[in-house]
């Protein structure tokens, strides 16, 4: 086991590595770079400056030795600056010798990000479980295919379209939900709990639309593993035994079905930090998604290198763990492992 | 047995249930007195807070560093210049009270007003200026804005009040580069790197306002600033939402919460003469913009080097319809590059009728016939066809979309083509790989356009990327910079609009009409919009107590 | 179905402008209201119903060749073929797929092509993932091995024998591939990246619609629907095989 977990640690450092390098080149795929994109067309600015300023990023030398550049910045775990945005920094907050602090653009936009991913991802989690073992105990009936119905909807339905919907439902034609941001404006004159009970309100709509999409894997998910487990022989015999129901549902189907789950949940920590960009540019919050996309329109090169780096590293992180607490949980798979 | 999955499914159920009711019992938001008239007259009062939306954030308040629109739109309540616009788009003094230009043209001297100070009570004086002059020309200094400012050869500051430049030659755009470079505070920048300095996001200014706080992407917050040099605000805090979608925008403008947004032309002349609900409480603004959208020809590219062809073009193209269909009538259309209305916009000029006749004629003239029976106009086997390039602006696309209309019934076969900025930009505009472009120019008020017109400006980065050639105009420009007299210097400029139009490098398609919508409860507003905009006098708005939003307070 | 006739039965041309005709609701003139340039918008959504199916075959059809090319290889050979291969799957799969078709739609042009190919290219690792699984379980059942003592060659172990069985997943999930690269390429319309003027796709009706979802509801409402329907059928579709197509579960009921 401990081989194994070494092994996968030594291939991640390449790995890594490899994916930056390959982000790195589509990006500079792209025509353009920030100083295409920055006031670019004001007739009353000069190409001189823009040259200069090319000069200063880097951007007139070859890809290979920019890359090299950014590579080693990063050796020190130095993201850079953002380019759109003069002093931001990419990732950590930095202090300037007066005691001012500039936070760090994925310092900012991680938490809330975060916030609403996993809140939606214990939305889901709590819908889809009681959904899919619902359906698959009901399978094929009416619970099942309504079930399976609603929450196809919830998939295929464009998520930008019921946001306007939901806003214009919640916020305009009744007064229940703020319609976009993040907080109400002089909020912070408000108590701590109050606090957050606007922030949560806020959230409401955007964590409702980005769960809405989970749902329907996840349940069905759910659904057919439950499916799966219940025909099997042991769930028979204990039946046989005479155990009460419940006991044969949750105790030991559900259980079992439930393993597979864990992979998905390691396949999803990638995704957390991934904000919709969609969602984000409706409601109005300044999230990791908002950020990437704004970086890629303005060829923010920092920006969108510290983000993809830090996504890649979750994803690797995040299959490592499934694949271990996949390991622990499936005692085939631990007998498989360590042979 | 199914029962059981099913109860647990019963108490879930009723736990979403409490949670949401608890949500929403805890108070809808706070709505405002639905009871106040806002059509009665009040006198001008002060206090209240005017909350509006913008799509972008900016990247810093310094704006000759920052360029996006949000960042100048924030900062100019924050910074002063040294002269400004009135409301008829004449320049006149804001930090400075008088100006002299000596006889040979060559040198301006302006005299401060007195007794001004900055929001943290420390005198503003010419040695702020020079400072912000040396600063702007500084080659460290990382502002794509400096060349109208290294123009001067000699910048002093002979005593507290009294700010000179002299330039190399008489230099007409002079007065009005002064109006748009906000003064910054010399004690608070100096010794700091202007390129990552936090001021920037902490500024310190002298105008109407001062930054009270900054959301990063929610919102910013200005509040008045007590010894703004120009006056007391009536208006106590202007706050800025930052909500990126413009759908969204305008819900938060039915929900009132925000109190202004610009319009388009739909929500404009559709949307608001349908609903008496909205028209109750918004009232709707027009005001001429100071852009023009225009078709571009790559006038290096064959058979746009034609003049006949370009005309042609400019006569098939019926541009009240695009007004009509893309601006529901909300636009002018133009003769000339300049905003209509103003001084610099000539008079006498009409745009290019439209003629599908005339314009087949000239396509003939230039040898150009269907003589393939294909419905294509051809000239030597090869058919007119061509690609419209442009930016992903909806009324640019549909512009395009009308103009590929009417140039396919007179046989000319185009195709759109909708790129994203930066490759728009870098890939086809820099390269001049192009042959017909849709844009506009967001122009100043400033006559002079150099750096658009002038054939020497066609190094790839430069504006001139259409590639235009005209001596004529050449001489027309260079004189246009040299002349200070205001009326030698229009009929210079009406003269070059002129040669222009019957060039046609261009086909001028119209310019629009911005329109913002206001939440009545902002009085003082005038309408209609004098030439400089409903924003001139935006310091004198007021909001009457009974209409002011609720604040939240503590509970 | 209609998708296919579109040019037969739309009642008016998708492009004809009629700039006295903004914004009209459904009436009989127009069934489905018209677009903010006076467009009939039922014949936009017909056309568009032929380019956002096309996108979404395209695109999956890009990704199915893709997948089973590289997934047959790696569950064929094994050995440090299926090393690589997978590791580079992990790659793919560690860029956000959406940042990455983001990333490259902006800066390539977004014309209908590059969107298929971008989606198709991003979307190849789950079909990947599946064949190689399915060439790994059945490499060595007897059937095959049989025919390699015949001496059967590769080629032919591959493609009459292997292939065929492995078809049940790849085709679930190119039907359900269907399904979200419709989503995918209505979200890119939202971002401004979709399909470009003039052209309709659903994607770009609906946001064209988006600012006026109270007033001119119809802009919006059946591109929505349209979407919704086709892709909830389509995952039902996807559903339903492989509840048919797989045998396990074929035993329940």
């Amino acid at each position: 086991m401990l081989k194994y977990l070494i092994n996968r640690l030594f291939w991640m450092v390449p790995l890594l590595v490899g994916i930056s390098l390959i982000s790195f080149l589509i990006m500079h795929l792209a025509p353009g770079d920030i100083t295409a994109t920055e006031a670019s067309f004001n007739p009353k600015t000069s190409e001189e400056s823009r040259q200069k300023l090319r000069e200063l990023y880097n951007l007139d030398k070859p890809v290979i030795v920019q890359y090299g550049l950014w590579l080693k910045r990063m050796s020190t775990l130095d993201f850079g600056h953002s380019f759109a945005s003069h002093q931001s920094p990419v990732f950590w907050q930095e202090t300037d010798k007066e005691g001012n602090v500039t936070k760090g653009m994925i310092q900012e936009a991680l938490p809330i990000t975060l916030l609403i991913n996993v809140l939606s991802l214990i939305l889901i989690i709590g819908l889809a479980l009681p959904l899919g073992v619902i359906s698959a105990l009901t399978q094929n009936k009416l619970p099942d295919r309504s079930i399976t119905i609603f929450v196809f909807i919830g998939f295929a339905i464009p998520s930008f379209w019921l946001a306007l919907m939901l806003m214009y439902w919640t916020g305009v034609s009744n007064n229940w939900l703020p319609i976009s941001g993040l907080h109400t404006l002089g909020a912070e004159k408000l108590s701590a709990f109050a606090q957050l009970l606007d922030t949560l309100k806020h959230l409401t709509l955007p964590i409702l639309i980005s769960g809405l999409t989970g749902l329907a894997g996840i349940s069905l998910f759910v659904r057919n593993g439950m499916l799966d487990v219940l025909h099997q022989d042991y769930i028979t015999t204990a039946r046989a035994k005479g155990l009460p129901e419940n006991t044969v549902v949750y105790k030991h189907a559900l259980r079992n079905a439930l393993l597979p789950l864990i992979t998905i949940f390691g396949l999803s920590i990638p995704g957390l930090i991934g904000g919709s960009v969609i969602a984000e540019s409706i409601f109005a919050i300044p999230g990791m998604g908002k950020l990437f996309y704004d970086a890629v329109l303005m060829r923010d090169f920092p920006v969108i290198m510290g983000i993809l780096t830090i996504g890649s590293a979750l994803t690797l992180i995040g299959n490592l763990l499934a694949d271990l607490a996949y390991a622990w949980a499936d005692p085939r798979v631990r007998k498989g492992v360590s042979q | 047995m199914v029962n059981q999955p099913k109860s647990m499914m019963k108490q879930l159920n009723r736990l979403i249930g409490i949670s949401i009711t608890i949500l929403l019992i805890s108070c809808g938001q706070q709505k405002n007195d639905p009871t106040a008239n806002v059509n009665q007259p009040y006198p001008s009062q002060s206090g209240g807070a005017l909350v509006d939306a913008m799509s972008g954030e900016p990247s810093g308040l310094i704006a000759m560093m920052a360029g996006e629109s949000s960042a100048s739109a924030i900062a100019s309540n924050i910074f002063n210049s040294l002269l400004k616009y009135d409301k008829n788009l004449e320049l006149t003094g804001e930090l400075a009270q008088s100006w002299d230009v000596s006889s040979d043209q060559k040198t301006i001297t302006f005299h401060l007003k007195p007794n001004l100070k900055w929001a943290d009570g420390h005198a503003l004086t010419s040695d702020d200026v020079l400072f912000t002059w040396k600063t702007v020309t500084d080659d460290k200094t990382r502002s794509p804005y400096g060349a109208d400012y290294k123009l001067v050869k000699k910048a002093e500051a002979p005593n507290p009040s009294t700010f000179k430049v002299t330039y190399e030659a008489p230099y007409a755009p002079a007065l009005d580069s002064w109006s748009g470079l906000h003064i910054l505070p010399k004690h608070l920048l100096q010794g700091q790197d202007i390129n990552n300095t936090s001021f920037s996001r902490n500024p310190v200014g002298s105008h109407y306002y001062q930054l009270d706080q900054w959301k990063k992407g929610e919102s910013i917050t200005l509040k008045r600033n007590p010894k703004g040099t120009q006056g007391q605000a009536k208006i106590d805090r202007l706050i800025s939402r930052i909500i990126p979608d413009r759908a969204a925008q305008f819900l938060e403008l039915m929900a009132d919460n925000i109190d202004s947004m610009s319009l388009n032309s739909i929500q404009y002349a559709r949307i608001f003469p349908a609903r008496p609900d909205l028209t109750a409480k918004i009232a709707q603004y027009k005001e001429l913009g100071n852009s023009y959208t225009y078709l571009g020809f790559n006038l290096k590219r064959k058979p746009f080097d034609d003049v006949r062809v370009r005309q042609a073009i400019n006569y098939a193209i019926d541009k009240q319809e695009i007004i009509d269909g893309v601006l529901l009538g909300l636009g002018l259309p133009v003769a000339s590059p300049y905003k209509p209305g103003t001084r610099w916009s000539n008079p006498k000029l009409q745009p290019y009728p439209y003629d599908p006749q005339k314009a087949i004629a000239l396509l003939k003239e230039a040898g150009f016939e269907d003589h393939d029976h294909d419905g294509i106009l051809d000239k030597d086997g090869k058919p007119l066809s061509f690609e419209i390039l442009t930016n992903q602006n909806k009324e640019r696309e549909m512009s395009a979309v009308l103009v590929q209309r009417r140039l396919k019934e007179i046989g000319i076969d185009v195709k759109i083509r909708v790129v994203e900025w930066a490759t728009f930009i870098s890939r086809f505009i820099k390269t001049g790989d192009f042959n017909v472009v849709l844009l506009g120019w967001g122009l100043g008020l400033e006559p002079d356009q150099f750096n658009i017109w002038h054939s020497s400006q066609q190094a790839p980065g430069q504006f001139n990327f259409i590639g235009y050639h005209n001596t004529h105009v050449d001489q027309l420009l260079e004189a246009g910079r040299l002349e200070l007299n205001p009326d030698k210097r229009m009929k210079i400029y009406h003269e070059f609009a002129e040669v222009l139009l019957a060039d046609s490098p261009v086909v001028y398609l119209f310019a629009g009409y911005g329109l913002p919508a206001i939440n009545k409860r902002v009085n003082g507003i005038d309408d209609p919009a004098p030439p400089a905009g409903i924003g001139h006098n935006s310091y004198e708005w007021y909001i009457p107590a009974p209409l002011r939003r609720n604040e939240m307070s503590a509970e | 179905m209609m998708a296919i006739f579109a040019p037969c039965i739309a009642p008016y041309d998708p492009d004809a402008i009629n700039v006295k005709n903004i914004l009209l609701s459904p009436s009989s003139m127009h069934l489905m209201g018209t677009d903010g340039l006076g467009r009939d918008v039922y014949s936009r959504m017909l056309f568009g119903a032929r380019i956002s199916l096309l996108v979404g075959i395209v695109a999956v059809g890009i990704a199915a060749i893709i997948g089973i090319v590289l997934g047959a290889i790696a569950g064929f050979y094994r050995g440090w073929v299926d090393t690589v291969i997978m590791r580079i799957v992990d790659i793919m799969l560690s860029i956000p797929t959406f940042f990455l078709i983001l990333a490259v739609i902006a800066f390539l042009t977004p014309s209908i092509w590059n969107i298929m190919i971008v989606i198709g290219l991003t979307s190849w690792m789950g079909v990947t993932r599946l064949v190689r699984a399915e060439f790994m379980s059945l490499r060595n059942r007897e059937f095959v091995l049989a025919s390699q003592t015949l001496g059967a060659k590769d080629s032919r172990l591959i493609f009459k024998q292997l292939l065929p069985n492995s078809l049940t997943p790849i085709i679930v999930s190119s039907v359900l591939g269907i399904a979200s690269a419709v989503l995918v390429e209505s979200g890119l319309s939202f971002l401004g990246l979709g399909v470009q003027a003039p052209q309709a796709s659903w994607g770009n009706i609906l946001t064209d619609g988006k600012e006026y979802i109270e007033f001119a509801w119809w802009l919006s409402m059946f591109p929505g629907l349209a979407i919704l329907i086709t892709v909830m059928g389509y995952n039902l579709l996807g559903e339903g095989l492989r509840d048919a197509l797989d045998p396990r579960t074929s035993n329940n009921k």
